[in-house]
């Protein structure tokens, strides 16, 4: 019980810190808004099939046209509403950034935990193979695996831009566990007989969890970022709308110069999202690291 | 000696990691839906001719003696043809790779040395006014989504400003026509002045943010409070004790930034119509042109390991404290 209470108690003061950071509190406004406008696509069918953003189209328009009363961002080249489209674009945002995102920080807390544990050459090992993916560039290596399977679909996508981008949250799960491998609260567990699988999930990640949930903001950044470069070259799920893809829309038909309702909408929101996500990592940072806090001002 | 030793190792395991690379692309290329045979024979050809053609391209010998093949022909230059271009995938990539170059070395130069002379001012001026505008816009712009940032630029400075072209590498009546050198290589800088500004953008935020946490770590030492104590002034303090330092963590990350590179400068190629390795390979997958793909990933690659070890190398003979 006592240790239920010490939790929270420890949740709320981060809590606190979290909420004076300007920068946090400006990026977790943000994000709400966007998951607000993610889950509003749950209910988008309710508008009629004409607002279905893949395959609603206005009879009366059919063509782009901008902003009006019944289409509030104007509609694409064949006349489907853009606002739903921006809408459906968000659902697919998080759900490939925080699936891709929490891969990948399993994958790197697992490598990390026991690469910093074990030591010795299984340590050498993995870290090696971590330097390896580090260096692989990941829209690229995409463009490749597209090239050889033809259309790839979301999970498939989510799932590569996990085990591509695992190897950064692996290094800093590694030495932190490195710091906590000496700690007398590891070396008596040892003594008192438990297991190195004991060790490693029960006493070890506990302590570095937080760390990792940090570096997920960060992944998560980076994964929206991939998967919509990927869908504006082209190269996305056909049958899911994202913002890339929208924006892959405007070029390919023409309308980039044209129709500045529909070029900017997506972009901005992939920037603001991503930005969103990371400001929240930083503040984040700040709570984790009070070196960071302390200082300046 | 230490240091040849530390070289050839670094050699020898960015070697390894090619060749890894070299042989997961082969079985990849075999994994892939629909045998090679099918992938890369007309299939409106006779079965006689089809049969003929796949034994001219060995498809009909065992795996393992694909795979040496394979080798041994990236070893002695041998890259295929491409479907698309009917010429060797070599000579294609070879008359691609100086412009990605330019751009590439020119947009990473200026954004590290912009970066890091701006990230040691706004670290030194730290809770000011100047140190808030440069880290929150040096944050917009780490996160700034590249292939849209490139079509505003595109849309506003080429095209409603018209300061631009809107894209290419040089204008081709200036080619024609026989003009000097100075005039086709003005042209070419105008052309490359839009993808290069973006990408310059891009990357700048990265560098700033890093050196100026960089620094800041720097500005803790012991050593610059000594300085303090000795009475230098701020400026050599800052440039000479702190900056030197500090600028050492973002020469490592120019190499390890160098993926996250390589994806910006393929979209902005794309976009700028540059005709470079990126903008090729993307090509080379939208058209089904297996070897001209697999060219310019082995090619992109080897530039990335290749960086790498530069930056490894560089590293170690400008931080003394290293081991090797």
């Amino acid at each position: 019980m006592s240790h239920k209470v010490g939790f929270i108690n420890r949740f709320s003061s981060s809590w606190k810190i979290f909420i004076q950071n300007p920068l946090g509190k400006a990026g977790l406004i943000i994000l709400a808004l966007f998951a607000l406008m993610a889950f509003a696509s749950f209910w988008v069918h309710l508008l009629g099939p004409m607002y279905d953003p893949m395959t609603g189209v206005d009879p009366a328009i059919s063509r782009s046209v901008g902003p009006s009363t019944s289409h509030w961002l104007g509609t694409d080249f064949i006349g489907r509403d853009i606002f739903c489209q921006l809408m459906e674009g968000a659902k697919i945002a998080f759900i490939v950034g925080l699936a891709s995102a929490f891969i990948s920080i399993v994958i790197g807390t697992i490598v990390g935990m026991v690469s910093g544990y074990a030591g010795g050459i299984v340590d050498i090992l993995l870290m090696r193979m971590a330097d390896m993916v580090m260096v692989l560039p990941s829209l690229v290596i995409l463009l490749i695996v597209a090239a050889l399977f033809g259309q790839l679909n979301i999970w498939m996508i989510v799932f590569l831009i996990a085990i591509l981008r695992w190897p950064a949250v692996a290094r800093v799960i590694r030495s932190q566990t490195l710091s906590l491998k000496h700690r007398p609260f590891i070396e008596a567990s040892r003594v008192a007989g438990a297991s190195n699988m004991r060790i490693i999930f029960k006493h070890i990640m506990p302590n570095v969890l937080p760390l990792a949930f940090l570096y997920m903001t960060f992944r998560v950044t980076s994964a929206i970022l991939v998967e919509a470069s990927l869908s504006f070259l082209g190269f996305g799920d056909p049958g899911q709308i994202s913002w890339g893809m929208m924006l892959q829309w405007v070029w390919s038909s023409g309308h980039m110069f044209q129709a500045p309702y529909w070029l900017l909408p997506p972009g901005i929101c992939i920037s603001l999202l991503t930005l969103s996500f990371y400001m929240v990592g930083r503040a984040m940072d700040e709570v984790l690291d009070p070196r960071l806090r302390k200082e300046g001002k | 000696m230490n240091r040849i030793v530390f070289m050839s190792k670094k050699t020898v395991e960015l070697f390894i990691l090619f060749f890894l690379i070299l042989t997961v692309l082969f079985f990849l290329f075999r994994l892939a839906p629909g045998d090679p045979v099918t992938r890369m024979v007309d299939p409106m050809l006779t079965p006689e001719d089809a049969a003929h053609i796949i034994e001219q391209m060995g498809l009909d010998k065992p795996l393992i003696t694909q795979y040496m093949i394979y080798v041994k022909n990236f070893f002695t230059g041998n890259l295929g043809f491409s479907f698309h271009y009917g010429e060797p995938v070599v000579q294609v990539i070879m008359a691609r790779l100086p412009c990605t170059l330019l751009l590439f070395t020119t947009s990473t130069l200026l954004a590290a040395l912009a970066g890091v002379f701006l990230g040691k001012i706004s670290a030194w001026k730290k809770g000011s006014r100047l140190d808030g505008v440069l880290s929150i816009s040096a944050l917009v712009c780490h996160t700034l989504f590249v292939p849209w940032f490139a079509l505003m630029m595109l849309w506003v400075l080429g095209f409603q400003v018209g300061w631009f072209p809107l894209g290419g590498i040089i204008s081709p009546e200036l080619w024609i026509e026989e003009s000097s050198f100075l005039v086709k290589a003005l042209d070419v800088l105008h052309h490359m002045l839009l993808p290069l500004l973006t990408l310059f953008i891009i990357h700048v935020g990265s560098y700033l943010l890093l050196m100026r946490s960089s620094m800041l770590s720097v500005l803790k030492e012991d050593y610059i409070l000594t300085a303090r104590a000795k009475g230098l002034t701020d400026r050599v303090i800052r440039n000479r004790h702190a900056a030197k330092n500090a600028a050492l963590p973002v020469v490592t990350s120019v190499g390890l930034s160098l993926a996250f590179s390589i994806n910006g400068g393929a979209l902005t190629e794309q976009i700028f119509t540059w005709p470079g390795i990126g903008r090729e390979l993307i090509f080379a997958v939208s058209n089904n042109d297996y070897p001209l793909a697999q060219g310019c990933f082995l090619l992109i690659a080897a530039v990335v390991l290749s960086a790498n070890l530069i930056v490894d190398l560089l590293y170690a003979w400008l931080d003394p404290r290293i081991h090797y």
